[in-house]
């Protein structure tokens, strides 16, 4: 009888002994998987920063920032908020937010910049006014019709100064490079301009 | 008695919806009067016959002459009224109108009736037979349930008091091959549209006696400056650029005006020079114009308003379409091609011809006040130099 409890002793131990391994290797596995989805996470989530340009910088913390556009229904520019992670500098903030802004749509909102805009340079002058200079999709891709062109300045104007209010007072529309009198031929956008 | 109230619940219920149903349809269906100057006279609910708008006769008191006098003949369902100092018989049932004092008759295509205990008119009543008894133009728009009742003598005939004819410069936008303006889901091109309503303008206009230039009377490209030479060269009056809206929303409709202020919703950063400064050299902008400019655009707005569902919205903002025209210049955006209720519109010669009337009144009425003030200001010249001779 003792021999046989000793198997059963033994086997039980080896049942128990299975089991605990087996939850082990589950709770790494599980672990292994959160951590690889982390990872994954943290890659993505923040916008593509300039490391090369900016070694030395620190990883900023997230800001929040309302980007201007036109829900689906809506007559109005809407703030729409996101965060940022947002470098000191005033020319790459702007860059960086007009990048969310030319990139934002979510689903029932209109976005009132053309598709395939990019923002080329950001230039400030010591009167606080900033140049910001365009690719040809800002002007080519307008619509028509005064509206449509007021939305478009607008939505731009409004996302800088909201965001920088100290730092920019005037903001003039470049394309290309180059100074232009109009987007689409009924707003005049030749000097700097602010609300 | 509870068992009694339980079951006649249902018919209270009915009872309650019903009267607030009915009552509502009965509240909302009112027609706007308004008169020249687009201010409101009076909202009179109205009732529909057979398709047909009847008004209560004593609206006549509210909108036209507040000391009109009435009677009514039962056994001859004859109603009798006195207004602006003649005698107007209309039967019951009958359509012919009787006006006494002329013994003039008027048929009118539906006859007035005796309708929830009192004599109704229909509205042609109020379309035909007000103008025989002032000097007014009456005019109805069904679809907006409006009636305008506008003095003539408000209209100013485009050769004035002081012997100067108007010159307006029509600016229908964009044009020709390369230019096509904004375009609406179905195909219809901005160009075309702001053409027909320009040229429908210039007919109006001319048989007005207004000497009328368009920046392009056909399908062809004109730069900005073309348009600016054009205009300045002619030395119009007046400089009315036609254009139509878009917007990146679909629910984005109506007319909407514009006026050229860099100083105003979106401002430069350039301080304003000071033209008129008495040190300054007497620079012709478009600014110099900005406060007629304004003038002729709120009287446009009025007009406007009486096509409109709702109100017709002026903004200024820095545009270039009116940049460098050295006269009142307003930018009137027609109607939104991205919206369809507008497209409809737009496509519809009716409607052209009425938005055409609605700025040609618009000029008339301000010509005419811009000529009334100057002739004032001749007159009080003359007199005080009349004061200074003696």
């Amino acid at each position: 009888m003792s021999a046989i409890r000793r198997i059963i002793h033994s086997r039980l131990f080896v049942i128990w002994g299975i089991t605990l391994v087996t939850i082990v290797i589950c709770l790494a596995v599980v672990l292994l998987l959160i951590s690889h989805s982390k990872q994954t996470i943290t890659q993505d989530a923040p916008p593509e920063l300039p490391w090369q340009a900016n070694p030395t910088d620190m990883l900023p913390d997230p800001k929040q920032v309302n980007l201007f556009i036109l829900e689906s229904d809506g007559l109005e520019l809407t703030p729409i908020r996101v965060e940022l992670r947002l470098y000191e500098d005033t020319t790459e903030r702007i860059k960086q937010i007009i990048s969310a802004l030319v990139d934002e749509t979510p689903t029932n909102y209109r976005n009132p910049i053309p598709r395939g805009t990019i923002l080329n340079e950001v230039y400030i002058d010591t009167q606080k006014t900033a140049y910001l200079d365009f690719s040809h999709h800002l002007s080519d891709g307008q619509i028509g019709g005064t509206t449509a062109e007021l939305l478009t300045v607008s939505a731009i104007l409004k996302t800088v100064f909201d965001a920088m209010p100290e730092e920019i007072k005037h903001i003039q529309i470049l394309i290309d490079g180059e100074e232009v009198e109009t987007l689409a031929g009924h707003l005049n956008i030749s000097q700097p301009m602010r609300f | 008695m509870w068992l009694n109230t339980f079951n006649s619940f249902p018919l209270f219920l009915f009872i309650i919806i019903f009267v607030s149903v009915t009552h509502g349809f009965a509240q909302g269906e009112t027609v706007r009067f308004v008169d020249g100057e687009g201010e409101i006279l009076d909202e009179v609910e109205f009732i529909l016959h057979e398709n047909v708008v009847y008004l209560p006769f004593n609206t006549i008191k509210s909108v036209f002459d507040s000391e009109m006098t009435h009677s009514y003949y039962t056994p001859l369902k004859q109603l009798t009224i006195n207004t602006k100092g003649k005698v107007i018989k209309v039967e019951m049932g009958k359509s012919s109108v009787i006006i006494d004092s002329s013994r003039q008759t008027e048929t009118l295509t539906n006859p007035p009736r005796f309708i929830q205990g009192q004599p109704m008119l229909p509205i042609i009543f109020f379309q035909m037979v007000l103008p025989k008894l002032d000097d007014v133009t009456v005019i109805y728009k069904p679809e907006l349930q409006r009636i305008r009742i506008l003095k003539k003598s408000n209209l100013d005939s485009g050769v004035s008091d002081t012997n100067r004819t108007w010159t307006i410069i029509i600016d229908p936008g964009h044009g020709g091959e390369d230019d096509l303006g904004c375009k609406s889901q179905n195909g219809i091109f901005e160009k075309d549209i702001v053409l027909k309503v320009a040229k429908e303008m210039q007919m109006q206009c001319k048989n007005l006696g207004f000497a009328v230039q368009l920046t392009r009377d056909q399908d062809v490209k004109k730069s900005r400056e073309q348009r600016f030479q054009y205009a300045n060269r002619h030395q119009g009056q007046l400089y009315i650029s036609l254009h139509c809206n878009a917007s990146f929303s679909q629910n984005h409709k109506g007319i909407r005006l514009y006026l050229n202020n860099p100083y105003g919703m979106l401002r430069f950063r350039t301080a304003p020079i000071p033209i008129f400064g008495k040190k300054s050299l007497n620079i012709r902008t478009q600014a110099n114009f900005l406060n007629q400019s304004k003038d002729f655009a709120s009287v446009l707005q009025k007009e406007l308003n009486f096509l409109s569902e709702d109100s017709i919205v002026l903004s200024e903002f820095p545009i270039i379409t009116l940049n460098d025209v050295y006269m009142p210049a307003v930018l009137v955006e027609l109607g939104y091609l991205s919206n369809t209720d507008d497209v409809a519109r737009l496509s519809n010669p009716e409607h052209i011809t009425e938005l055409a009337q609605a700025v040609v009144h618009a000029i008339q009425l301000y010509s005419s006040k811009v000529d009334q003030s100057t002739k004032t200001n001749k007159d009080s010249e003359e007199d005080s130099s009349n004061i200074n001779e003696r």
